[in-house]
Order: C-alpha cells, then sequence, then structure tokens
C-alpha cells in the first residue's frame, strides 16, 4: 500500500479519518469543526463514532495486555547508577548524629553527655528552623511550642494504640517526630519539675520506651 | 511554594532533570515507562527488545534534559526517542521493516480474527484484527487511541508529513471495516 495520498476521497471518508483524533481530544479548529456538523447532521455518523469507540477499546485492550516487568525501576537504578555515577547517601541530620554519637559511648557516660547534646540540638533548630527532614519545630509562638518535654525513642515492637492511650491517660503527647534514629518529642502537661518528674520517670517505666531523655522542664524548674 | 513531587508537570521534572535531579527522572520514569514499553513491544514485536529500549530511552532524557526546550508534550518526545532507538535495533537486527509498500505483500493473518469470530466475540476480533494491520499503519492507530497524540505529534513521533499520518490512518481504518465485514459484522464504512 502507498504513501501517497488516497485520491477521490469522500467526506465520509474523510470524516472517519478524523473520528480516532476526535475520540482522542486532540481535534481542533475546522476539523474539529467539521466533525461535529457531520456528527449533528449525518444520521449515519453516530453509528461510525460507535465503531471508533469499538476500535478504542480494542486497541486499548492490546495494548494493556503487554504487561512491563515488574523489577524495569530496579534495573533502570541500575543503569543510572552506571551512567551517572552512584548517588550519595543525603548527609545525616544534626540529631542523628548526636543519636549515633550517643549510642557509641558507654550508658553512664552517654547519658551525662545527652542533655549538653540535646541542648546543642535546640540551639541549633533555634539558629536554623525549617531545615528540611527535621520534624522538630522547638521555636514557635504556640502552646506546644512552649510546653515541657521529653525526649524518646520506643521498642520496635510497641503498638501506637498501647503508646497513645498511656500517654493520654498521663496528660502527655506526641509533638513531633520520629526523626532519624526514631526519636519522638513527646509533649508533657506538667506545672512543676515534680510533676515533670514523674510522668517522664511513668514514660521511661513502661514496656515499650526504650530511651528517654529529658528535654525541657518546667518554668519553676528553672 | 513549590509543587509537590506528584504535582509537578512532566515539563518541570524535566527540568530537575537537566539539574541532575535523580528522583526526577524516576519519577517521570514511573509515570512514562508502560506506555513506552508498549509503544516499542508493538512495534518490534519483542518485549525483551522492548525491555532494552525502554531503559534506553530514559538515559536518553537523562543525558538529554538540559536540551529539552519544550516545545512537544514530554511523553511526544520520549515515544520519537523510543520510535528512532527501536527502528536502530531493528536494523542491527538485520530484521525486516514492513513499510507502506510491502505492508500490501503481507500474508493475511485473518486466521486469529475468524477463530475468535467463531466466539462470537466482536471486541476479540477487533483487537486480533488491529494487530494484524501492517506495522506502520497499526503505529499509528496505536499512538491516536492509546496515546492520545494528535495528527502533529504522531507526525513528530514517526518523523513524517502530516498528510502521511492522515493517509495511514485512512488505510488502517479501511482496512479493519473491510475484516470485520468480510468476517460478518455489520459495517457502514467502507
Amino acid at each position: 500500500m502507498s504513501e501517497s495520498e488516497p485520491t477521490n476521497l469522500s467526506h465520509r471518508d474523510e470524516m472517519e479519518t478524523l473520528l480516532p483524533f476526535y475520540l482522542n481530544g486532540t481535534l481542533e479548529g475546522a476539523d474539529l469543526a467539521a466533525v461535529e456538523e457531520w456528527l449533528a447532521t449525518d444520521p449515519t455518523a453516530s453509528a461510525a463514532l460507535g465503531e471508533a469507540e469499538a476500535e478504542f477499546s480494542g486497541v486499548s485492550a492490546a495494548n494493556e495486555a503487554i504487561r512491563p516487568p515488574t523489577d524495569a525501576l530496579s534495573r533502570f537504578n541500575k543503569m543510572l547508577d552506571a551512567e551517572a555515577g552512584r548517588e550519595r547517601a543525603p548527609a545525616p541530620s544534626m540529631l542523628a548524629r548526636i543519636w549515633d554519637g550517643f549510642l557509641a559511648v558507654p550508658s553512664t557516660v552517654a547519658w551525662g553527655a545527652a542533655a549538653a547534646a540535646i541542648a546543642l540540638l535546640m540551639v541549633q533548630t533555634v539558629l536554623e528552623p525549617g531545615r528540611p527532614g527535621e520534624n522538630f519545630e522547638i521555636a514557635g509562638t504556640d502552646e506546644a511550642a512552649k510546653m515541657p518535654f521529653v525526649f524518646v525513642t520506643f521498642k520496635p515492637d510497641a503498638t501506637i494504640a498501647d503508646i497513645a492511650a498511656f500517654l493520654g491517660d498521663n496528660g502527655a503527647s506526641i509533638l513531633a517526630g520520629p526523626v532519624a534514629g526514631g526519636v519522638f518529642k513527646v509533649g508533657i502537661e506538667a506545672s512543676t519539675v515534680d510533676d515533670y518528674d514523674r510522668i517522664v520517670g511513668l514514660i521511661a517505666a513502661q514496656p515499650f520506651s526504650e530511651t528517654v531523655v529529658p528535654g525541657r522542664k518546667p518554668a519553676d524548674g528553672g | 511554594m513549590t509543587a509537590a513531587p506528584s504535582q509537578q508537570s512532566d515539563l518541570e521534572l524535566v527540568g530537575r532533570v537537566a539539574k541532575g535531579d535523580r528522583a526526577a527522572v524516576r519519577l517521570l520514569f514511573m509515570r512514562h515507562h508502560a506506555r513506552v514499553y508498549r509503544f516499542v513491544a508493538r512495534q518490534t514485536g519483542s518485549e525483551s527488545m522492548a525491555d532494552d529500549i525502554a531503559n534506553e530511552v530514559f538515559l536518553e532524557l537523562w543525558k538529554q534534559a538540559p536540551g529539552f526546550e519544550g516545545r512537544s508534550q514530554v511523553s511526544t518526545w520520549l515515544l520519537g526517542i523510543a520510535r528512532f532507538k527501536a527502528l536502530s535495533h531493528l536494523r542491527k537486527r538485520k530484521e525486516d521493516w514492513i513499510d507502506d509498500a510491502d505492508a500490501a505483500a503481507v500474508p493475511d493473518t485473518a486466521d486469529t480474527p475468524e477463530v475468535a469470530v467463531m466466539k462470537d466475540n466482536k471486541a476479540s476480533a477487533l483487537r486480533g484484527m488491529v494487530n494484524a494491520l501492517p506495522e506502520e499503519q497499526r503505529s499509528v492507530i496505536d499512538l491516536a487511541y492509546y496515546h492520545a497524540k494528535s495528527v502533529t505529534e504522531i507526525a513528530e513521533v514517526l518523523s513524517i508529513p502530516v498528510a502521511t499520518v492522515k493517509t495511514r490512518m485512512f488505510y488502517a481504518r479501511k482496512k479493519l471495516g473491510e475484516a470485520l465485514q468480510s468476517a460478518g459484522f455489520e459495517r457502514g464504512w467502507p
């Protein structure tokens, strides 16, 4: 069959040629007007449109029957790495670095150092608010930002239901997190240091708590 | 405000790719890979070739993104790259390329539609008839019906004149109509 344009095309031939483009929504201008007029005035046009719709379904089905491999993206990633060089891992956050260092030293020393490290984190966060990847927002004007809090990590087998129930019963709530290392910032509804210490002690005693590091205490605690 | 990645347009993602953003090229891969893969598989008749070529298309996207000017849709651009690569692969393998002149000599593969007709299933018959079209007519049909491309975009993907797109569409639909009629289905045209 030749590439040359067919001669002596009837109006019907021309409209049939344009119907697929009418159906896929790409027809415009004079061609669109001509097809719309034909559909509105020719009694045979609606049947022709039905035939084109059947072709549409058949072609879609024939294409959808071809299933790309499910591991295509992972193989492409390897090709991309080979082409562009291996991607660098994102730099760990300040909290992750503090936390990793904290876990790497003996606990008696680490717990003593934790307060200083977290204080450093707080200063850094206040000075550099909105860093990507950090959920903490210590500086702020709302009540949550001012309330006493504690840093907590939970055991891997802890359930959200258990944690939420306990915190709710004891005037505590998760304010932010987790950040790298699985650290949550838990707000404590305490007006005195004694209340704060009691609730933090309760959190630390729970089977779902892994580590608890005191943060901001109530105002009367200095 | 920067749009969320899932809301970013293809053009915006290509802009990010041009700056070396691999996450953006992966997003484009996830959006377009299946259609590129199917387009190549339909052209070449080989899914293993489609697998290789589809990956190559997105590597080309990675390389060529800085030069993309956005004059066509990203999907049209990708299909054009896929078409070029498919042709190159076919030539390398010294497989016969079917052009319209040869298409007339292609043996009629109407058996498959006839089997479907025996099952009184017009949809299956039509699907078989579409598959039996000469490749260059089937590409036009696929690009219009499945890839929702305009006459101009198909011309761009296939590197042929607009008039040729219409010619191939005319003959493809005419052939489908004749095949349906010969299989006993009512059809008003041709």
